[in-house]
């Protein structure tokens, strides 16, 4: 529901929008790189493109970087000292991204932060505006709509931009956002402008088509599915971490050391529960053996064991898992094929 | 706001080898900064995860009792590369250590119950450290009986000689031990974990019974203690997994809907049907 | 629908039939527009699953090493020519698969497609002949699919299975010898710009392991990537880690390496791999006058022993 304190950013602004933003914050959103779309840092607003469809990387790359350094160590003779970097102060604003990956950081959110929190991540959390550009046009691989958000749900951002054309519509969704609305001079959105918005929004949300997730597929997946639908479900999966590492809310990491002779760091780097060493024993058991049981992992966690222990499924349904895939297994097909098999 | 990413660190002060074969060896540490100490407030059945700087980080139950909060000790069994690490370490150098971590055993629905402890090989560690807590003149009252049930392939392969010698010189807890394989001088149990644990047959009226131990032994042991007539929920054991962060967010110890290093290490027997 | 498709549902209806193969590997449609994926026909009433069309993408005999089935591969080329040196190195046994060979004239660029209609959404994909008939939600595009191959499939000179069962279809013409001018025109810039060039794509590298995990001759049960008693390489994206990585793969594949492209496929961030392999193809041929895949009888140079190999980097230093 576009709410009445929604304002017009008139497109010919967009570009003073923008170069005011980069005065006092880093600004990343969309950019060509080569043949791809990345969410990264901006220099300048000509750098941004908002055209269809996603960035390959998703917004969780902004505030759970692929490598992290956790500390510096220096250890020799006996001692060692340790260096944690203090905090960055910069604020970021993440402009551009869609509904999804700022839905996605809900769950980070929550995994993230609580009551033994991550600094890192909440601390460039509490210094990040997210102003999301909802879809006009959701493409075929999308299924926000189907995991409780949509092409222009206001979930996780703080600002949400609608593009009518001639203007975006431009609506708080947090305090946060409201504040910044009211530091900028808007004008307001008429009736008009929020009619127009209101129309594009069921256009887009009409186009998608459902997936077969919700409360029938979660109490299915409680009871036991069989071993052999799994193998099948699973077999063309390569086990790389192409899904993993995109998806705007997996966020398992592995923390090691890099060290060179006295000196080094450690790090937090993304992992992915597809590779079979992630559950390796030092014994050399290995509870998930084979790509099987580690694609059975994948999509409990996700649509099983999160709901339970988080009250939130592990998915927002962007559909980079079914773009990205080198063979295009679609998670809304295997849910699908789970929903409809038989008990046990 | 806390950093749970960095460790304490602390100094070996002593190097223990517990086994003959030398696989295991039990590390006491000393913290490097006194105030450190407060900060470590834990209880048996917690874990901590062990820093080699340059190599890596392992989890480890705590094998000292916090009724003696002067030093920490572990024991690590050298099978990979930290624990490779650890074991060519030597007195005075410096480790890190991150904790506690983990549920550790809920002593507060301990009090006034009988419990029946079974160990086997390494997965003793913390049974050790909550038989010592619990024998801590402070505490034992608060406690009914103690039967400790704790075996290994062979003699040579016991841990925590010195405590199972004074705890044999006591006659506020029973002690069995026992081993796989019999050898000259040895005088206690000869058979497996789970037929001593039969034989001693301890009561379910009134009790709870931990377990830790290897895979195999925990197997046979569960129905052990359901012929004996106890139910699930008084069945406790510590689970142990892959584990990185320790603090429920990494996902690799994640099991169900569960995190073991978060939600656990200690479960009861309920809560593991369901997972 | 294309002839081939026709023909190869009705090699794999009979296979099963007859039980001549316990499954089919082949293609089926994707769930995307341009795309197909691998398929695994198990009952012969299933066959009107497999397609073929120009999306046709990814190695399938990658799927071969481990597997215990009697196997018929739908094969075009570049995977025959992988299932040539899975066969040499024991891997796979000749027999345990009958290859249904396609002839190839080529798989599009998807990324290329998708730059043609100025990244606009897809919704529809319609290919007939050489005709590819886009359809988005506010545009309709016809291309002709020759001008929106990938780069290797146009200068490719494997188009027919070097072996094969059966064949679908009709024999291509080939077009030649591979003249590396690809890696010549590389070889040809100076140092600084070929190093700018490979860090920058060492730069898009997420360490996903697509490439490795979709290539068919990388079937080591532990990678060096994994082991950590040595830890050969680092696990983070750091240059010089990733670097790593990318060289010793190619040289682990030096001489098995079909060059069929799955690897850049795979890869979501368009890292290009193929320029290192497509480096020690050329070398291997010039010094070994090897090609990989093309004969079964043809030893691995680099994995056979004779007593008369030349050894002047040993004699003269």
């Amino acid at each position: 529901m576009i709410r009445e304190n929604a304002r017009i950013l008139r497109k010919e602004r967009l570009e003073r929008f923008l170069e005011d933003l980069l005065q006092d914050h880093l600004v990343l959103a969309p950019r060509r790189k080569g043949e791809l779309l990345l969410l990264d840092r901006i220099e300048s607003p000509r750098d941004v493109v908002l055209e269809d469809g996603k960035t390959k990387n998703s917004a969780k790359y902004a505030l759970f970087p692929q490598r992290e350094r956790i500390f510096a160590y220096r250890a020799e003779e006996g001692k060692v000292e340790l260096h944690v970097s203090p905090p960055a102060e910069e604020k970021q604003i993440l402009f551009g991204v869609r509904p999804c990956d700022a839905r996605g950081l809900l769950l980070l959110d929550t995994v993230f932060g609580g009551d033994c929190g991550d600094p890192y991540y909440v601390d460039k959390r509490a210094r990040t505006l997210v102003v999301s550009m909802a879809c006009v046009n959701p493409g075929p691989s999308c299924f926000c709509l189907s995991l409780g958000g949509g092409p222009c749900s206001t979930d996780g951002s703080d600002l949400v931009l609608l593009d009518l054309g001639d203007c975006y519509v431009v609506e708080a969704a947090s305090v946060k956002g409201r504040a910044f609305l009211q530091d900028r001079s808007f004008e307001d959105a008429g009736a008009e402008a929020l009619a127009r918005a209101g129309k594009i929004r069921k256009e887009a949300e009409s186009s998608m088509n459902p997936a077969a997730i919700g409360e029938a597929l979660e109490k299915r997946l409680e009871q036991p599915v069989d071993d052999l639908l799994w193998g099948d479900l699973a077999e063309s999966c390569l086990g790389c971490g192409v899904c993993t590492y995109l998806c705007p809310t997996c966020h398992c990491f592995d923390i090691c050391d890099e060290a060179a002779a006295a000196t080094g760091e450690r790090i937090r780097i993304w992992d992915s529960c597809q590779f079979p060493l992630f559950t390796q024993e030092a014994s050399g058991f290995n509870p998930r053996p084979s790509g099987k049981e580690r694609f059975r992992q994948r999509i409990m966690h996700k649509f099983s064991y999160l709901p339970r222990g988080r009250n939130m499924a592990g998915c927002v349904g962007c559909g980079r898992c079914v773009a990205e895939c080198p063979v295009n297994l679609d998670v809304r097909e295997v849910l699908e094929k789970l929903s409809q098999a038989e008990a046990q | 706001m806390e950093n749970p990413y960095v460790p304490f660190l602390m100094k070996i002060e002593e190097i223990i080898t517990e086994t003959e074969d030398e696989t295991i060896k039990t590390f006491v540490l000393a913290f490097a900064r006194e105030e450190d100490k407060e900060r470590f407030a834990y209880l048996p059945g917690q874990f901590a995860e062990i820093s080699v700087f340059g190599k890596g980080e392992a989890p480890f139950g705590m094998a000292s009792t916090p009724t003696l909060p002067e030093r920490l000790e572990f024991s690590v069994s050298k099978i990979g590369v930290v624990t490779g690490a650890l074991h060519n370490m030597e007195k005075g150098d410096t480790v890190g250590v991150r904790g506690p971590l983990g549920n550790g055993y809920c002593l507060e629905a301990f009090k006034g119950r009988n419990l029946v402890l079974i160990g086997g090989g390494f997965g003793f560690s913390t049974l050790r450290s909550l038989t010592n807590y619990i024998l801590h003149e402070r505490n034992r009252k608060a406690y009914g009986d103690l039967t400790v049930i704790y075996g290994a392939r062979k003699p040579g392969l016991l841990l925590y000689r010195r405590d199972l010698d004074a705890w044999g010189q006591r006659t506020d807890l029973r002690l069995h031990l026992t081993v796989d394989q019999e050898e000259d001088g040895w005088q206690g149990h000869v058979g497996l974990v789970p037929n001593v644990v039969r034989s001693v047959a301890p009561g379910p009226e009134n009790a709870i019974a931990v377990v830790c131990g290897p895979p195999a032994m925990m197997k046979f042991t569960l129905p052990v203690l359901g012929d004996l007539g106890f139910s699930d929920e008084n069945i406790l054991l510590s689970l142990e997994k892959r584990m990185k962060c320790g603090i429920g967010k990494c996902g690799r110890c994640n099991v169900g809907s569960k995190y073991v290093c978060s939600d656990g290490p200690v479960f009861s027997q309920s809560e593991l049907v369901h997972l | 629908m294309s002839r081939l498709t026709r023909e190869i549902r009705e090699a794999a209806r009979t296979l099963l039939r007859d039980k001549q193969a316990q499954v089919v590997i082949g293609f089926e449609e994707g769930s995307l527009p341009l795309r197909s994926r691998p398929c695994f026909i198990r009952k012969a009433e299933d066959v009107d699953r497999l397609v073929w069309n120009s999306f046709s993408e990814i190695n399938l005999a990658r799927y071969l090493t481990k597997r215990k089935e009697k196997v018929a591969l739908v094969t075009k080329g570049c995977d025959s020519r992988a299932l040539v040196e899975l066969i040499k190195e024991n891997q796979v046994s000749r027999d345990q698969v009958i290859v249904i060979g396609v002839p190839c004239e080529g798989m599009i660029d998807r990324a290329r497609v998708e730059a043609e209609v100025g990244h606009k959404t897809i919704v529809e994909v319609k290919e007939t002949e050489n005709r590819l008939a886009l359809k988005g939600r506010a545009f309709e595009k016809v291309l002709d699919r020759r001008e929106f191959l990938y780069e290797r499939c146009k200068t490719c000179d494997h188009r027919n299975p070097v072996l094969y069962d059966m064949l679908v279809g009709q024999l291509l013409e080939e077009k030649g010898q591979d003249a590396f001018s690809d890696v010549e025109a590389f070889n040809a810039l100076d140092r600084e710009k070929r190093w700018a060039y490979l860090t920058e794509e060492a730069g898009k590298c997420i360490r996903c392991y697509a490439c490795r995990n979709a290539c068919p001759l990388c079937y080591c049960p532990e990678c060096f990537v994994d082991t950590s008693q040595p830890q050969w390489v680092g696990k983070s994206t750091g240059l010089s880690d990733t670097l790593v990585f990318h060289l010793v793969r190619a040289f682990h594949l030096a001489g098995r390496c079909v060059a069929c492209g799955a690897c850049e496929q795979a890869c979501p961030m368009g890292v290009d791999i193929r320029k290192l392999n497509r480096k020690l193809l050329k070398d291997v041929k010039a010094l070994f006058n090897y090609e990989a895949g093309v004969s079964l009888e043809e030893a691995n140079p680099l994995a056979t022993f004779s007593a008369d190999d030349p050894e002047q980097f040993m004699v003269n230093p």
